[in-house]
C-alpha cells in the first residue's frame, strides 16, 4: 500500500515534466507556425473582443491577439532557451574553474560573481542590451550575461566539496591528472544540478526579456513579443479592451510557471535523495 | 512551490500598490487645483492637461525654446513683436509698424512705448534686439542664422541685420517673446518675467504650472483670470476628465471615439499636425556609412502611383476614426499652400503608370522590373500607435498595387539616417513657409548635397525658393511658394516629382467641460500641446 503510493508520486512527477515539456513545445512549434497571421493587419476586423475565429480578440489594427500571443510565447521560449542554455555553460565553466584552477583563479571568479551580483539585475540588462544596440543581439547577449553567477556559484560550492571526499583524494594520490578528475568524477556530479538550474534560469530569462522589451529596450515593436504586446496593451486598456492585455499576461505567467514545475520535477527525479519517495 | 506563488502574488499586489499610489498623487494635485479655483468662488479659471512632453524642459525661455522651438505657438508669458492670425497671416502685437530694405537685409521695427514688464520696467528696443541677439547666441532648436544681429536705434526703433535676404521673417518674429534685458539671467527660464496676458505663478516640475493674468496687460483684458496645466499621459487625462478634475483635457482619436465622458464633448480641431512618408528620390550611394536612395523608390513612376493609389478617406476612418483630414501637401490650408497639390484617390490609374513604367507583375504578385522587386519598408517611431497604424494602413493599401511592402519600428536615434534610404512615418506642420524650404531645399554642404531629410534636388524648385525668401513682400513671396510646389510644368506635385507623400492631417482632440467656450483656434500645428491655450485669454465660461 505505502510503497504503492510513493511509486505514485513519482510518476505523477514524471507525468508533470513531460506534460509541461510537451505544452512548452506545442507553444513554440503553433508560435513558429503562425508568424504571418501575427503580423498582418486587417482594419477591417479592429478592436474585435475575443469571439470566433478570433479566440483572443484582435487590436486597434485588426491583429489576431491569438496569433500575437502564441508568436510572442515562442519568441520567449526560443529566446529564454537560448539565454538559459549559455547562461548555464558560463556558470558550469566558471564554476568548475572557480573550484580547480587554485586560490587565485577562485578569487578572481569569486569576485567577478559578486561584482554582477552587486549590481541591480535589470539595470544591468538594461545596460548590456544598449549597449549592444537593443534587438535580439542585445537580449539574448543581455540575457545570457547576467543570469550565470547564483548557478555558478552553486557549482563552485558543490566541486569544492567533492574536492574533499576520499575517492576524489585518492584518484589524486593515484597521479590523476587534473582533468581526468574533471571528467570522470566530477562532471557527472553536476549533471543534477547543472540540468536543474539550467531550467530554472527559464522562467528568469523570459521575465526579464518581456520587462525590458515591456520598457522599450528590447525587441524593437514590429515584433509580436510578449513585452510588446503588453506594452501596447497598456494604452487600450482604458478603453475597456481587456483581453488586449489579459490572455497575454496569462500566458506568460502560465509557461513561467510550467517551466517552474518542469524544473522542480527534474530535481526531485535527479535528486538521488527523492528517488524513493 | 507554494511559496515561490505566495511570493509573485505579494509582488503583484505590491506592483498594484505602486501604480495605484502614483495615479491617485496625480489625482490629487488635480482635485486641490480644481479646490482652489472654487473656493475663489469665480467661473474665471481653467485647468487643462497636456502631454508630458510639453512641459518645457529648459523652462519658459524663448532661447531654449518656449514658443520658439521644435513645437512653435504663442508664449503668453512674453509678448511677441507680430502675432499670426486665424488664417496665418500676420499682424502686430508689440510692433507698430515694421518694413524691410530694398535689398531685404535690414528690418526696421518701431514698437509701441507704452508696455512695461511684470516687475514695472518698462519694455524699450534695447529689450528686444537683447532677446533676438541672445536666442541667435543660444537657440539650438530654432534657425536664427539668417540674423547677424539686433540693434537698438533708440528706445522705440529697432533694427534687424540679416546674414541674408529672408522674406518671412515676420513669422519668426510672431514666436519670440520679448524677454527683458535687465532681468534675464541664466535661471531665467525657471522665473520668466515678460510683458505677456500671463504671469507664471508657480511650476511643480513634472505636475503642473499656473498661470494668472496679468493685471497691467497693454491689450485686451484677458477674460480667463487664472490657467492651470497640469503634465499627464493620455490614459491619466482620461481619468481626470472622468473624474471631474479638469477642464480640458487632450486626448487621442481611440479614446475620443470609444469614450464618451459625461458632462463633457469632445472638441477637435483642424491642424497642419500632418503625417507623411518621405520616398527617396535618387539611385542607392553610400556616404560615410549612410545610405542614400533606393533602387525601387527613385522611379518617379512609383512615387506617383504611391500618391494616387492611396486611398487617405479610408486610411482616416481607419485610423483616425474619422479625426482627420486628408494631406496633399506639408501646409494644407495655410496661405501658402497650393491646392494644385490635391489628387484623386485613383488605383487604376495608379496601376497603369506602373506598367508604363515597366514594373510587371510577378509570380508572387510583386512587380518587378529588370529584377528589381518594388518592395521596401515603412519605418515608423516605436511607441506612437497612430503612425505604427498608419504605416502599417498605407503597407496594406499598397500591397494592392503590388508592392512588396512591409513595416518596421526605428527610434529616432537611427531613423534620420535610415530615412535617407527608406520611407519613414514623419509629422510635420508649422505655421512658417520655412518648412518647405526644410524638406524640399538641397542643401550644399550636408550628406550628399541633397535635402535634409530624404535625398531630393530639383533646381527648378529650390530657386523659386530662394526667390520666395528674397522678395519684398510676404504676398509676394506666398505666390513664389506656391510657384515651388507646382508652377504649372515643374514641382514637388503628383505631376512634378513627388519626392513625399502627405497622407492625413491629425485632429487634435479635447474633452471640454460643459459651459466652456473655447475660442476659435488657429489652425493647429505640429504637436498637441501649448497652441490650444494660445487664445486661452479669450476663452469664456457660460
Amino acid at each position: 500500500m505505502k510503497r504503492k503510493t510513493k511509486s505514485n508520486r513519482r510518476t505523477r512527477v514524471l507525468l508533470g515534466l513531460t506534460l509541461s515539456l510537451v505544452f512548452l513545445a506545442a507553444v513554440c512549434i503553433a508560435g513558429c507556425l503562425c508568424t504571418e497571421a501575427a503580423r498582418t493587419a486587417d482594419f477591417g476586423r479592429k478592436n474585435l473582443s475575443p469571439c470566433f475565429p478570433y479566440l483572443f480578440g484582435t487590436d486597434w489594427m485588426g491583429r489576431d491577439m491569438f496569433a500575437r500571443t502564441l508568436k510572442g510565447m515562442s519568441i520567449s521560449i526560443l529566446l529564454g532557451v537560448l539565454a538559459s542554455v549559455i547562461s548555464a555553460l558560463i556558470s558550469l565553466l566558471l564554476g568548475i574553474a572557480s573550484a580547480t584552477l587554485g586560490k587565485r583563479a577562485d578569487q578572481l571568479i569569486t569576485w567577478v560573481i559578486d561584482l554582477i551580483m552587486g549590481i541591480p539585475h535589470m539595470l544591468l540588462l538594461l545596460l548590456v542590451s544598449v549597449a549592444l544596440g537593443k534587438g535580439l543581439k542585445g537580449i539574448v547577449i543581455g540575457v545570457a550575461l547576467t543570469h550565470w553567477p547564483s548557478l555558478a556559484r552553486l557549482i563552485r560550492a558543490e566541486v569544492m566539496q567533492l574536492r574533499e571526499s576520499p575517492y576524489i583524494k585518492v584518484a589524486q594520490k593515484l597521479g590523476k591528472g587534473r582533468w581526468y578528475l574533471v571528467k570522470t568524477h566530477i562532471l557527472p556530479h553536476l549533471v543534477p544540478q547543472f540540468l536543474v538550474g539550467m531550467i530554472l534560469i527559464f522562467p528568469h530569462a523570459i521575465l526579464h526579456e518581456s520587462s525590458i522589451t515591456f520598457l522599450g529596450f528590447g525587441l524593437s515593436s514590429e515584433q509580436p513579443a510578449i513585452g510588446v504586446i503588453l506594452s501596447e496593451a497598456m494604452k487600450h486598456l482604458v478603453t475597456g479592451k481587456w483581453w488586449l492585455a489579459l490572455f497575454p499576461g496569462l500566458m506568460l505567467v502560465g509557461t513561467v510557471v510550467l517551466f517552474y514545475v518542469a524544473g522542480e520535477s527534474l530535481r526531485k527525479l535527479l535528486d538521488p535523495g527523492s528517488v524513493h519517495e | 512551490m507554494k511559496k515561490r506563488l505566495a511570493s509573485l502574488l505579494c509582488a503583484a499586489v505590491l506592483a498594484a500598490g505602486i501604480l495605484s499610489g502614483c495615479g491617485s498623487s496625480q489625482g490629487e494635485t488635480a482635485d486641490r487645483v480644481t479646490q482652489q479655483g472654487e473656493e475663489e468662488g469665480t467661473k474665471d479659471s481653467v485647468v487643462v492637461t497636456m502631454p508630458v512632453t510639453a512641459e518645457p524642459e529648459s523652462g519658459f525661455d524663448p532661447a531654449y525654446g518656449w514658443g520658439a522651438g521644435e513645437h512653435v505657438h504663442e508664449p503668453l508669458i512674453q509678448s511677441t513683436l507680430t502675432v499670426t492670425t486665424t488664417d496665418l497671416k500676420i499682424d502686430k502685437d508689440l510692433a507698430t509698424d515694421y518694413s524691410v530694405s530694398e535689398d531685404g537685409l535690414t528690418w526696421t521695427v518701431k514698437i509701441r512705448d507704452d508696455v512695461t514688464f511684470t516687475d514695472g520696467e518698462k519694455l524699450t528696443a534695447q529689450d528686444v534686439a537683447f532677446t533676438y541677439n541672445n536666442c541667435k547666441e543660444k537657440s539650438s532648436v530654432n534657425d536664427f542664422t539668417m540674423l547677424e544681429e539686433a540693434v537698438a536705434v533708440d528706445d522705440t526703433i529697432v533694427e534687424f541685420h540679416m546674414t541674408r535676404p529672408f522674406s518671412i521673417w515676420p513669422y519668426t518674429m510672431a514666436i519670440v517673446g520679448i524677454v527683458p534685458e535687465h532681468a534675464y539671467s541664466e535661471d531665467y527660464g525657471q522665473n520668466p518675467i515678460g510683458s505677456g496676458r500671463y504671469i507664471m505663478k508657480q511650476w511643480d516640475k513634472g505636475q503642473q504650472v499656473i498661470f494668472e493674468a496679468n493685471p497691467d496687460y497693454y491689450g485686451e483684458e484677458p477674460k480667463i483670470k487664472k490657467l492651470t496645466v497640469l503634465f499627464m499621459e493620455e490614459e491619466a487625462a482620461l481619468a481626470a476628465a472622468q473624474a471631474g478634475q479638469v477642464d480640458v483635457a487632450h486626448t487621442a482619436a481611440s479614446y475620443a471615439a470609444e469614450v464618451e465622458v459625461g458632462g463633457y464633448s469632445v472638441l477637435s480641431v483642424e491642424s497642419v499636425d500632418n503625417r507623411g512618408i518621405n520616398l527617396p528620390a535618387t539611385a542607392p550611394q553610400e556616404k560615410d556609412g549612410i545610405t542614400y536612395g533606393s533602387e525601387c523608390l527613385q522611379d518617379v513612376a512609383v512615387r506617383r502611383a504611391i500618391n494616387i493609389g492611396i486611398d487617405r478617406e479610408e486610411m482616416i476612418e481607419n485610423v483616425l476614426y474619422g479625426y482627420g483630414t486628408p494631406a496633399y501637401s506639408i501646409c494644407d490650408k495655410l496661405p501658402w499652400y497650393n491646392e494644385e497639390s490635391e489628387v484623386e484617390y485613383n488605383p487604376d490609374q495608379a496601376i497603369k503608370l506602373l506598367e508604363e513604367a515597366g514594373w510587371e507583375e510577378g509570380d508572387d504578385g510583386i512587380r518587378q522590373k529588370d529584377g528589381v522587386r518594388l518592395s521596401f519598408t515603412i519605418l515608423y517611431a516605436p511607441g506612437d500607435s497612430v503612425r505604427q497604424a498608419l504605416a502599417e494602413d498605407t503597407a496594406l493599401q499598397l500591397r494592392e498595387l503590388g508592392m512588396e511592402v512591409s513595416t518596421q519600428g526605428a527610434g529616432w536615434d537611427v531613423a534620420y539616417d535610415m530615412a535617407q534610404s527608406q520611407p519613414l512615418m514623419w509629422g510635420w506642420g508649422a505655421h512658417t513657409p520655412m518648412e518647405l524650404y526644410n524638406i524640399y531645399h538641397s542643401l550644399e554642404d550636408s550628406g550628399i548635397g541633397m535635402a535634409q531629410y530624404s535625398p531630393y534636388k530639383n533646381e527648378t524648385v529650390d530657386s523659386y525658393m530662394d526667390q520666395a525668401l528674397a522678395s519684398g513682400s510676404l504676398e509676394e513671396s506666398y505666390e513664389l511658394w506656391k510657384q515651388a510646389q507646382w508652377d504649372g510644368t515643374d514641382g514637388v506635385t503628383q505631376e512634378g516629382d513627388i519626392p513625399w507623400v502627405w497622407l492625413c492631417n491629425v485632429n487634435h482632440l479635447y474633452y471640454v467641460r460643459d459651459g466652456l467656450q473655447v475660442a476659435e483656434q488657429k489652425i493647429h500645428p505640429h504637436g498637441h500641446g501649448w497652441s490650444l491655450v494660445n487664445n486661452v485669454d479669450q476663452w469664456s465660461w457660460n
